[in-house]
């Protein structure tokens, strides 16, 4: 690995080691490891069929893997999808998932589902409504009704409801406007500086690293590149590969 | 719940549990019949209604709470409170070893899978010899219908209580949710199987406790009418004209369903079936959310509300 990573050590908030995973037999994830420092965002990209999405579902533990996942000191390998989100590691997943028959305010509220601190909650709640201004004019409406942007930006407060420590952002271009991409984008910085350590997985590569600390770059189930995520911009190999340059 | 609605609820309930002193038998009789009912459209509630999972296994709760009380009672001469304990393991035991492999499937498949299951269960009583073949048994008779009447009004009553608490619970919380978007309820840390298998095995605890009461109110039990499918179709008719997902629909839906066939059977006999069709179209035509999606719309919309179901959905 390359950079101030590198320099200053740290231990990584999630380190992946030799993991591998599949559906009924059939290998797709092979030998993969990464880290993610705290606070960090760092970017998952890969075309199409690379692994990425099996990737995460391994490490939200709705797939069962080979290999190790360590969380925060803890070994998730083995664990259940519930028990793994306990620990504060939350997905917005792929199409979002939302309650579409529930409104905006019981979706973020489904969010906290496991939260017992009830004031943190409410806190928390004022919180992400400032974040989301959007979300606070349709807080009644449901949650279906409303554009993709804002049913993502709906899928990401949840997530935020869950107050994790690692949030997982699947696929959140996927069908929506440049400029609503670029918004998203900016909040997931402002999620940042919260202090929420972002994984973004994403098969638009220049946007995902134009706006991560770090990148790894999947092919074929395994993880072809690594490095800075300005570095990754400039290196010939994923420019002639991804960024059509 | 509002004070005036809490006091409503009670007094129904109290109008309810004096039925035997001021009704007929055959009001009694009928109303042990349409309670019964309604616990089973309650347990079904549970599974159907709120984790949205349309089973059409709960007849085989029903038998299995029936045979329970018939084996422990007539077989080894126990009493009959044992025999509900027994058919409550029984169902428990069935909600989970078939819950876990059957609750994977979704929609069509689940209903379909869960329909075979009381015919499997037919099948297999049938050849049974501690729960009498297929001649079935005949439990010792204790002629107390107000007693019946109690009981079965006590098991909605603890039915009803149980939902009220599941609707302001985690726990209830997490099937709205495994309802609404099952996979959202899994990555929001839900834990889908555990709670899925729950819901199942608590509404089968429902069904069998009505089924042990109805099999030594009638004293005479066979496998046709344990698992009878029928009583499946009913129970979620009566569900859903009632209002799915709802703390009283079911209830409503239960008694006054009851009320209307009981009518149609006495005034127009031989073609009741084909005017209690007529009411369950009408009723899934003009009000496809059941009742109490109704009454809490009516006062809003007025009768633009059926106009608007039927637009909804282009009939």
């Amino acid at each position: 690995m390359s950079g101030p990573a590198d320099l200053i050590p740290r231990t990584p908030l999630l380190k992946v080691a030799n993991l591998g995973a599949g559906y009924g037999g059939m290998p797709v994830l092979h030998d993969v490891s990464l880290e993610v420092y705290p606070a960090e965002m760092v970017a998952l990209v890969g075309s199409n069929g690379a692994g990425k999405t099996t990737l995460l579902r391994a490490l939200s533990r709705m797939l069962p893997c080979s290999g190790s996942i360590v969380l925060n000191g803890h070994e998730l390998a083995g664990m259940t999808p519930d028990q793994a989100f306990g620990l504060g590691l939350v997905q917005v997943p792929e199409g979002r998932q939302l309650f579409d028959r529930m409104t905006v305010q019981d979706n973020l509220l489904m969010g906290s589902y496991r939260r017992q601190d009830q004031a943190a909650v409410n806190r928390d709640l004022d919180k992400i409504y400032t974040l989301f201004p959007r979300l606070t004019e349709r807080r009644r409406q449901l949650a279906g009704s409303m554009s993709g942007g804002e049913q993502q930006m709906c899928a990401m407060a949840r997530a935020l409801m869950a107050a994790p420590v690692l949030m997982m952002v699947d696929e959140m271009s996927l069908g929506l406007a440049p400029v609503v991409v670029q918004q998203l984008m900016e909040v997931l910085a402002a999620i940042q500086r919260d202090g929420v350590t972002v994984l973004l997985v994403e098969q638009d590569v220049q946007l995902a690293l134009s706006g991560s600390d770090r990148g790894y770059v999947m092919e074929t189930g395994r993880i072809v590149h690594h490095g800075q995520a300005r570095d990754l911009i400039d290196d010939p190999a994923v420019q002639q590969a991804y960024l059509g340059l | 719940m509002k004070a005036w609605q809490i006091g409503m609820v009670l007094a129904a309930l109290l109008l309810l549990a004096g039925v035997p002193w001021y009704g007929s038998d055959v009001l009694v009789q009928f109303g042990i019949n349409a309670l019964l009912l309604a616990v089973l459209a309650q347990g079904w509630n549970i599974i159907g209604g709120y984790t949205g999972y349309a089973s059409f296994g709960n007849s085989v709760f029903y038998g299995l709470g029936a045979y329970g009380v018939a084996i422990a009672m007539v077989q080894w001469q126990l009493p009959f409170g044992v025999g509900m304990v027994f058919g409550v393991v029984l169902a428990v035991v069935f909600a989970v070893l078939l819950g876990i492999p059957v609750l994977r499937l979704k929609g069509h498949y689940f209903a379909i899978a869960t329909l075979a299951l009381s015919q499997v269960m037919t099948a297999i009583v049938s050849n049974v010899g501690l729960a009498g073949q297929n001649i079935g048994l005949v439990l010792p008779p204790l002629n107390n219908d107000p007693l019946f009447y109690e009981l079965s009004l006590g098991l909605l009553t603890v039915a009803t209580l149980t939902i009220w608490g599941l609707t302001r619970s985690r726990f209830g919380f997490g099937l709205i949710a495994i309802r609404e978007n099952e996979e959202g309820a899994a990555v929001m840390g839900v834990n889908t199987t555990l709670y899925k298998v729950l819901a199942f095995a608590l509404s089968g605890v429902f069904s069998a406790l009505a089924g042990g009461i109805h099999a030594y109110w009638i004293t005479f039990l066979d496998p046709d009418s344990a698992f009878d499918i029928s009583l499946n179709v009913k129970m979620i008719i009566m569900a859903v004209f009632g209002g799915p997902g709802t703390v009283l629909g079911p209830i409503v839906g239960a008694l006054s369903l009851s009320a209307i066939s009981e009518f149609l059977s006495s005034e127009v006999t031989s073609i009741a079936g084909l005017f209690f069709g007529l009411v369950i179209v009408a009723a899934v035509v003009l009000m496809p959310r059941g009742l109490a999606d109704m009454i809490r719309r009516l006062r809003k919309t007025g009768w633009r509300y059926f106009s608007e179901n039927i637009r909804a959905h282009r009939l």
